[in-house]
């Protein structure tokens, strides 16, 4: 008897912190019940590049989120996909047009010179736009769309009159140039610069444009789809010949992470891969509330004919039942919220489904205790019994669907996997609340004298047998 | 009540086999009409399905319902003609298109062009879909891969578990409960052009799940009353075991199809068809557990005329004594 108080007190406690859990811990939403734009972009090998590999992915990928960052969405999300996609959600955008407008085609990298008496300006620009910039952080965190959209539309102005202040080489040096650039630690403790390098025809017109500029204090504009991304000056010691070879370091008070991130987006800009959006789902806001809408009736329909059911056909273990249901729904929804799992409307009819499966725990026991109650053994034994036989068939029928989620969650994709996600967790809760929750109820409520009567627990009992039992 | 499956064995399997060359037929049928045995949905061949629908808030734009000859008219001038058109909604304000995969270009073209003859749409409630052919193949290939790897799991799991023989009719069941499962969608997909989606896989998949989980408790059953009277007919342990799982089986099914047809009604057009499949399929999963795992397990053992001794894999004395 203590063990089942203490087992109680143990349920009651996480029930508490699961309400608390779902109550702090909001769950994010999908892009099919938020509504938004879901982008699969695809590169595409080249003659050049045969074969993308995970260094060109990262270098694509870093190109995406600058352009995503140009768009003024909040909440954007970039990831790779496999070997060579990368995913784009843009949360509440439902014409997406701009965005595949820019995300598709090739990024453009080129090295310009800084015009001539603009040194001032160029330094007050910079100022401007940092400014905007940690402005639109703060933004992004408060989800104020057409604040968002205004703020963008400032830095792309400040964009433009930085972009005003320099000048292409003639032929422009671009990415083509470009052969590679990576991060590398400087002799000084903790700093880091970027080493990029040229092709011969890209070494001489770097060697031409650190010579006009060396020692001017003037800078070259390193720029990313028109957006400076470094501005570095050349030391006057180059004013000769300027920097020869194809071979040059920029240097700064770089960490390893700012100076990876340079190099990245230099490669990135060097990329001569196309990309190409092969897959786009895009959901307006008002749909997506309905979907919610829809499936919070659909759960909670099907959650109270459940309920009904259990009570109707098995009497005290039904109620049983139903509070460990309830206790279910509860572990289980709370158990999305802390593992961060992001709720899509297959999610849910996964999370539907799983309260089917965990009712059937509870119907195998309650079955086999009516079994054992027919067979004419004590109301205890009986329980204890139903519990005990019909573990094996519950552990093993939640394995195998447990595998069926496992091949939907390694070979799907995104909706498929929410599903196998939600599915999976719900069984795995489902067997601790079955063998937990309801073994512990059971047990109190067959020590209440009130609730001690056979019946209870199984309707037309043979009269002898109820008066063994009652014995 | 006692319910003979042994006896009127060969009546379950007759049932069953017409249930598959039903849906055989249909799905060969469906292949010389449209290519394939299923009616796909553009996320296993491509192309790109707008739904729109108009902006009732501006005056007068919702006063008529949406007229599809208009619509059928600007796809065929965008050069579309060959696109299936829907309306949707019971004031008729919507509309949904499937065409042939389009560009950014394209697309905003023709909803421009729609938006010019039948009125503003609300962008809040447009839903756009584009998959290129390449990305729908690759969705198509990833889904049966984890069909078939699931498949193989199953059946090392139950081997290890129970016995080869138990697995080989598990998954014969399962086959049996899948092709009726696609069966019906095929001749969905002929009568009513009901399309199947990677939502659709899912649900095969979520039934392998569950039609394995209805058999394996029967197994379990079987295995139970082997182990205490190994020396009984097959037949009658089987019926035993049937028998003593059946109220187990109609109420697990009951329930889980009580939360099925909510989703079927209330959970909205994408789970429709999700459902449905799922309903189908949980059906001819009892039923074939019930009918057809079982028969066929009890014909195979009593054919080979083995007194199987069963592992003992899983212990089943009596509880030990709770305090």
């Amino acid at each position: 008897m203590q063990r089942q108080r203490s087992l109680l007190a143990l349920i009651v406690v996480l029930a508490i912190a699961a309400i608390v859990a779902i109550a702090r811990i909001p769950i994010p939403l999908g892009l099919d019940l938020q509504g938004g734009s879901q982008l699969t972009i695809q590169v595409q090998p080249t003659a050049e590049i045969p074969q993308i590999t995970d260094r060109e992915l990262e270098a694509v990928q870093r190109v995406i989120e600058n352009r995503i960052n140009g768009l003024g969405v909040s909440e954007p999300v970039v990831q790779t996909v496999g070997q060579d996609q990368i995913l784009v959600q843009l949360p509440g955008v439902s014409n997406p047009e701009q965005a595949e407008r820019v995300l598709g085609g090739t990024a453009q990298l080129e090295f310009r010179t800084q015009r001539p008496g603009t040194e001032a300006q160029l330094f007050a620009e910079q100022q401007v736009r940092l400014g905007l910039l940690a402005k639109q952080q703060e933004l992004r965190a408060t989800n104020n769309t057409t604040e968002i959209q205004q703020n963008q539309e400032a830095i792309e102005r400040s964009n433009a009159a930085i972009a005003q202040l320099f000048e292409s080489t003639n032929p422009p040096l671009t990415g083509r140039n470009l052969e590679d650039a990576y991060g590398q630690p400087t002799q000084a403790p903790n700093n880091w610069e970027v080493g990029i390098r040229f092709d011969s025809p890209g070494a001489e017109l770097f060697a031409q444009l650190t010579r006009d500029l060396a020692g001017t204090g003037r800078s070259i504009g390193i720029f990313l789809d028109n957006e400076l991304i470094s501005a570095p000056t050349v030391g006057p010691q180059f004013a000769q010949t300027g920097i020869t070879g194809g071979s040059a370091v920029i240097t700064g008070r770089f960490t390893a992470q700012e100076a990876n991130d340079l190099a990245i987006q230099l490669r990135g800009g060097a990329l001569p891969v196309p990309v190409e959006i092969v897959e786009n789902r895009t959901v307006g806001a008002t749909l997506g509330r309905d979907s919610i809408q829809r499936s919070i009736y659909a759960g909670i329909g099907g959650l109270i004919l459940v309920l009904i059911f259990m009570v109707v056909y098995y009497r005290v273990p039904g109620i049983i039942a139903d509070l460990s249901l309830c206790v279910y729904a509860l572990l289980t929804w709370a158990s999305f919220a802390l593992l961060g799992v992001t709720l899509t409307l297959p999610g849910i009819a996964g999370f539907i489904l799983s309260i089917g499966m965990a009712v059937d725990a509870n119907v195998l026991i309650f079955e086999r205790t009516r079994e054992e109650l027919r067979a004419g053994k004590s109301l205890y034994r009986s329980v204890e019994s139903g519990f005990y036989r019909a573990f094996s068939s519950i552990l093993d029928s939640n394995v195998t669907t447990w595998i069926a989620c496992a091949a939907l969650f390694w070979l799907g994709a995104g909706l498929v996997r929410g599903f196998a996600l939600t599915l999976a967790l719900g069984i795995a809760v489902s067997m601790f609340t079955a063998i937990t929750c309801s073994r512990t109820l059971m047990f109190i409520a067959i020590s209440l004298p009130s609730l001690r009567k056979p019946e209870l627990y199984c309707p037309n009992l043979p009269t002898v047998r109820r008066a063994e039992v009652a014995r | 009540m006692k319910l003979s499956i042994n006896q009127s064995r060969k009546l379950w399997w007759a049932i069953s086999a017409a249930a598959i060359i039903t849906g055989i037929a249909a799905m060969l049928i469906s292949w010389q009409q449209i290519g394939a045995p299923l009616r796909p949905s553009l996320d296993f061949v491509g192309g790109t399905r707008l739904q729109l629908e108009r902006d009732c808030t501006q005056p007068n734009n919702c006063a008529q319902p949406i007229d599809i000859t208009a619509v059928r008219e600007v796809l065929a001038a965008q050069g579309l003609s060959n696109s299936s058109i829907q309306i949707l909604g019971q004031e008729q304000q919507g509309i949904s298109i499937r065409t042939s995969t389009l560009d950014v270009e394209q697309r905003t073209q023709l909803q421009d062009a729609l938006s010019q003859r039948i009125g503003a749409f609300a962008p809040q409630s447009t839903q756009i879909d584009t998959v290129g052919p390449t990305i729908g193949r690759q969705l198509l290939s990833s889904g049966l891969l984890a069909l078939i790897v699931s498949f193989g799991g199953i059946i090392v799991y139950i081997s290890l578990r129970f016995q080869l023989d138990f697995a080989v009719f598990a998954i014969t069941a399962l086959l049996h409960d899948v092709f009726v499962t696609a069966g019906v969608f095929a001749i969905l997909g002929l009568v009513w052009s009901v399309e199947v989606d990677s939502l659709f896989i899912v649900a095969l998949l979520t039934i392998t799940g569950f039609s394995v989980n209805d058999t394996v408790v029967i197994y379990d059953r079987i295995r139970e009353i082997l182990k205490v009277n190994p020396d009984r007919s097959i037949s009658e342990i089987v019926d035993d075991a049937v028998n003593q799982t059946l109220a187990r089986s109609i109420n697990t099914t009951l329930t889980t199809m009580l939360a099925l047809f909510a989703i079927f009604l209330f959970g909205g057009e994408t789970l429709k068809n999700f459902a449905l499949a799922l309903i189908i399929g949980f059906i001819c999963g009892a039923y074939s557990s019930i009918f057809i795992a079982s028969t066929l397990l009890s014909w195979w053992r009593e054919r080979n005329g083995q007194r199987l001794a069963t592992q003992s894999t899983a212990v089943i004395d009596s509880p030990p004594e709770d305090t």
